[in-house]
């Protein structure tokens, strides 16, 4: 599988190469006149949860980027620190190329490494993101893990402007798995959904938008069955405050 | 007369040059202050905007370029024709200046007008790098005047041209606070029913795009001559006195709006080049144009200089008073415009259709009968709109029902491409030798914008030989407004008057309509071709044009002297 | 709307040439001045000659004596129509409205005159005739004499009321002594 994908990008880059017309090298202009490489570093959560159970979460997840229109090299993590037991429930990092695939979607490849308290995981990843008619902004990826489990997760996400400062940002998240993987809590099946709104305030330009909000999250099935025998909750509310930064 | 001008000239409130052959510039790191916010930006000989520099037609100068920053730089006399290796253009004409270094330009001055010079390396000019032309022609010029000013506008932004790329490519509205809300929504509603109301936003959702993509880069405050709307640059004039306005505008990204309420102007220049006189009660500058205006101003009152953003979301100020330190009222800014589906046009055509085919030629013939109306024919104003039915004024170079179409904030004329014709003809009227489209695209959601789809990175120069007279057709497919500017040559509008049709530098090309410029190509060499917004510019919307032969080469004589003689 | 606007300037147009045909004219700011009238060659003490460019005259600046007859000779050297139009300020400012109209409707376009439409009967006997005897009006190329005794010392200009000239400075002075 990860061989296939390596050489497909290989053959990629090498067709980018050869088709680039013997001028296009030529004119030094092109990288003068041009702004070529970009970069850019944001959270989109950024937050502390307080559940009705009174547990406590510091949630964060973000990405950095650097590329051009047409590769970008994309980091992007995302982890749930728990206050009570002082470790990372969750905590993955992903590593992915992206390229534009139509005027509004992107695919991405590349590998996402878990590390939490407890078992690690490596899964192989495909992905697409962009945004659909509406403007709702859809993440969705398929992984495949290091002991063979496939599973998929689905982010959604809207935003409604009550001013051009006051933004309402509601969002849905779902994680689906093909196969049981017992040992980190995953059931076959619809895992879990987390339903979030958050209203946030831009401060400073877009680069920081202070906010608060309720989150849902449920687990279902045979996931709910595990958390259950471990003594954890299946369906939480938090109140959550924080802030979105983008630099 | 000429006493009377040069005391007018002397009484500038800017840098004043001497009239000499030879100049100096440095490059220098220099802290712009809007009266809104401090920054560190990039200026000439200490100051941004640089000094204004004086040049006589028929003079040969010599300009020291003396860069001081710590990176490579580069001026070009935008609307200048000159050799092409004086263009400024690093990359193009030249390598540019590296730091430390002292660049020697020399080139003959062959016209006259109002023009101005920047730097066209990285974000320099929105940073603060540009400055102010004038040049006093050989003879008399065709119309009189007691002083004149330069009024050079721009769009000072609170962050770096790199910064605002930047943020532009990570998030294309990251400066738009003009979208639409939920408070807009509710009250659209409530005039014209809930449900319309949702299917406009639906059909908007569905494209993915919005109304509001009007000005991508908000957030500045419009500077004249480097001063704020607080600081309030103001010239000063004697009632009775006729007084030319030099306008330009040197934004990175803005159209501005301009009046000055209680006034009338007179429009007798036009990108350098005279016009007919036409006065209006308002006109827009698009980004790298410049215009002249005469005002004759009888009574001892102030008067406000008002430059809205075309899409509203700031402005610059200043003030015309018989004595510092008067001032007049200044106007609230005017609602946002919003697009219609008209803008979008072009952009709809977009996958569905082969361009070039039925839609454009339709829309182009449209045009060209509004503009061959307009021409010193009769009628055109009052036919036009009975024919059109309805009282909502037309212009040509915006498609019908556009929600750009100006207005006058007095009801009054509003300048119009249409209404432009060359004072006295430049060059013989003849048939093109060829027709070269360009298609103005982009991706507004990746900030990626281009030529027939395809970025200055990944295409071939046009290449164009020696004699040719081009005719350039431009279709925009965007719902941005696009000032394109070709380097070294003139850019010949077609307004649909043949040999009066007037020549500019810059051809400013509204969302779904088809604009034509002619080309007489006379100038050897390598030369660029742009979107003169910064950032589209630098996102790809940028073409090398090689112009090959020469005046010696015979290939391009014979083809010359081929096609000649198209007299309208 | 089109046709009455036209009419409306049309009527207008010819009751301004009537009020100068009697030698006097009736605009309110004047004070009842009167720029003076025009006169016979015979009577002409002297010619001056008057060049019209593209948009100015030469000279642009006349002095006569006051009760003087001159015989102006003006001829168009530039590309485009001009006027040489004797009148205080706010005369020329109201004959510009009418100008206006004569080359939205085509009257005046760029360097023609089109003299079929300015003899166009508009009903009511009133055309856009251009026929007041303080003007004349030019086509490229086109010479053609203007005698006028200065017989009042109000404040009076030259002008080409053609849209846009005057407010493009294409005036001169006249100074009475």
């Amino acid at each position: 599988m990860s061989r296939v994908m390596v050489s497909m990008w290989g053959f990629a880059l090498a067709a980018t190469a050869f088709a680039a017309p013997a001028f296009a090298q030529e004119d030094p202009a092109k990288k003068t006149q041009t702004a070529k490489n970009f970069w850019g570093v944001s959270a989109e959560k950024l937050e502390y949860r307080y559940s009705d159970s009174d547990e406590e979460l510091a949630v964060i997840e973000g990405d950095a980027y650097y590329g051009t229109d047409e590769l970008k090299f994309r980091w992007l993590f995302a982890g749930e620190w728990e206050e009570a037991h002082n470790a990372w429930e969750t905590l993955e990092n992903q590593f992915v190329g992206q390229v534009p695939v139509d005027d509004f979607w992107d695919a991405k490849a590349g590998v996402r490494i878990d590390t939490p308290e407890g078992p690690d995981r490596v899964y192989g990843v495909l992905g697409l993101t962009g945004l659909a008619p509406y403007w709702f902004e859809i993440d969705t990826n398929l992984y495949i893990s290091d002991e063979g489990d496939a599973s998929v997760d689905f982010e959604a996400e809207y935003e409604l402007l009550i001013t051009n400062y006051w933004i309402v940002s509601a969002s849905f998240e779902s994680l689906v798995a093909f196969s049981e993987d017992q040992e980190i809590g995953v059931g076959k099946g619809l895992n879990s959904t987390e339903v979030g709104l958050r209203l946030s305030y831009d401060l400073i330009d877009r680069s920081l938008a202070p906010y608060v909000g309720v989150v849902y999250e449920r687990k279902y099935g045979d996931t709910a069955d595990l958390a259950r025998d471990s003594g954890g909750s299946t369906e939480d509310w938090f109140a959550v405050v924080g802030a979105r930064v983008m630099f | 007369m000429n006493k009377r001008l040069i005391t007018g000239a002397f009484a500038l409130l800017m840098p004043v040059m001497a009239w000499a052959g030879e100049y100096d510039l440095t490059v220098d790191r220099v802290t712009i202050d809007t009266g809104d916010f401090k920054k560190q930006g990039i200026g000439y000989n200490g100051a941004s905007p640089g000094p204004v520099l004086k040049f006589k037609e028929g003079e040969d100068v010599v300009i020291n370029v003396t860069n001081n920053l710590d990176e490579m730089t580069s001026i070009h006399w935008h609307g200048l024709i000159l050799p092409f290796e004086q263009d400024g253009v690093p990359g193009i004409s030249f390598p540019g200046i590296a730091p430390g270094e002292t660049f020697t330009y020399r080139f003959p001055i062959v016209q006259a007008g109002t023009y101005w010079f920047h730097s066209h390396s990285g974000f320099q000019e929105p940073n603060g790098a540009y400055g102010a032309i004038v040049i006093e022609p050989e003879g008399r010029e065709p119309f009189r005047y007691d002083r004149d000013y330069v009024v050079q506008l721009t769009d000072k932004h609170p962050h770096s041209g790199d910064r605002i790329m930047r943020n532009l490519k990570m998030s294309a509205d990251y400066y738009n606070r003009q979208q639409q809300t939920v408070g807009d929504f509710f009250d659209e509603s409530g005039e014209k029913g809930f449900v319309a109301t949702l299917r406009d936003r639906m059909m908007w959702g569905d494209m993915r795009m919005m109304k509001a993509d009007i000005e991508d880069v908000q957030g500045f405050t419009g500077l004249i001559n480097g001063k704020g709307p607080e600081q309030n640059w103001t010239g000063l004039f004697k009632p009775g006195e006729r007084v030319r306005l030099r306008f330009i505008n040197s934004s990175a990204m803005t159209y501005f709006d301009i009046r000055i309420p209680g006034l009338k102007m007179t429009v007798v220049q036009a990108d350098g080049n005279n016009v007919r006189p036409v006065s209006v009660d308002e006109f827009r500058i698009g980004v790298a144009e410049t215009y002249d205006v005469i005002v004759h101003i009888r009574d001892e009152e102030a008067y406000t200089i008002f430059a809205e953003s075309m899409g509203r979301s700031g402005y610059a100020r200043g003030t015309l008073a018989p004595s510092e330190g008067m001032v007049a009222a200044v106007p609230e800014l005017r609602d946002a415009p919003m697009l219609t589906m008209a803008d979008m046009a072009g952009h709809m055509d977009h996958g569905d259709m082969d361009h070039g085919s039925m839609n454009h030629g339709a829309m182009n013939d449209d045009t060209m009968d509004h503009s061959a109306m307009n021409q010193e024919s009769m009628n055109q104003g009052d036919m036009d709109h009975s024919a059109h039915g309805g009282g909502m004024p037309e212009d040509p170079f915006y498609a019908s029902g556009s929600g750009l179409l100006p207005t006058a904030s007095n009801g009054g004329k509003f300048l119009s491409y249409a209404d432009l014709r060359a004072q006295s003809p430049l060059f013989e009227e003849r048939e093109p030798t060829r027709e070269i489209e360009m298609r103005l695209t982009g991706n507004m959601e990746r900030y990626e914008w281009s030529i027939n789809g395809i970025k200055y990175e990944d295409a071939d120069p046009i290449v164009l030989q020696y004699g040719e007279r081009v005719r350039f057709k431009f279709v925009n497919e965007t719902m941005m407004t696009h000032p394109m500017h070709l380097h070294g040559m003139w850019s010949i509008l077609d307004v649909g008057a043949g040999k009066w049709n007037p020549i500019k530098h810059v051809i400013s090309v509204a969302p779904a309509t088809t604009v034509y410029m002619e080309t007489e190509v006379d100038a050897p060499g390598e030369w660029a071709f742009h979107c003169h917004l910064s950032y589209h510019a630098a996102s790809g919307m940028f073409r090398k044009i090689v112009v090959e032969g020469g005046p010696d080469s015979s290939v391009a004589e014979g083809e010359q002297s081929g096609k000649q003689g198209g007299e309208s | 709307m089109t046709v009455t606007k036209f009419m409306v300037t049309a009527a207008a147009m010819s009751l301004s040439a009537a009020a100068f045909g009697a030698g006097a004219h009736g605009h309110g700011h004047g004070n009842g001045a009167v720029t003076g009238e025009p006169a016979d060659a015979s009577e002409a003490t002297r010619t001056v000659a008057v060049a019209m460019y593209d948009n100015y005259y030469e000279p642009e600046i006349i002095e006569v004596q006051k009760g003087e007859v001159v015989r102006f000779v003006v001829e168009n050297h530039g590309q485009l129509v001009h006027e040489f139009n004797i009148g205080t300020p706010d005369m020329h400012e109201a004959h510009q409205a009418e100008m206006s109209m004569m080359v939205e409707h085509g009257v005046i376009q760029g360097g023609k005159i089109n003299h079929d439409m300015m003899a166009m009967d508009m009903g009511d006997g009133h055309s856009m005739k251009h026929d007041d005897p303080n003007s004349v009006l030019l086509e490229p190329g086109q010479s053609q004499e203007l005698i006028w005794r200065f017989s009042s010392d109000t404040n009076i200009e030259f002008a080409c009321n053609v849209p846009g000239h005057y407010q493009a400075g294409m005036y001169g002075d006249v100074t009475i002594k």
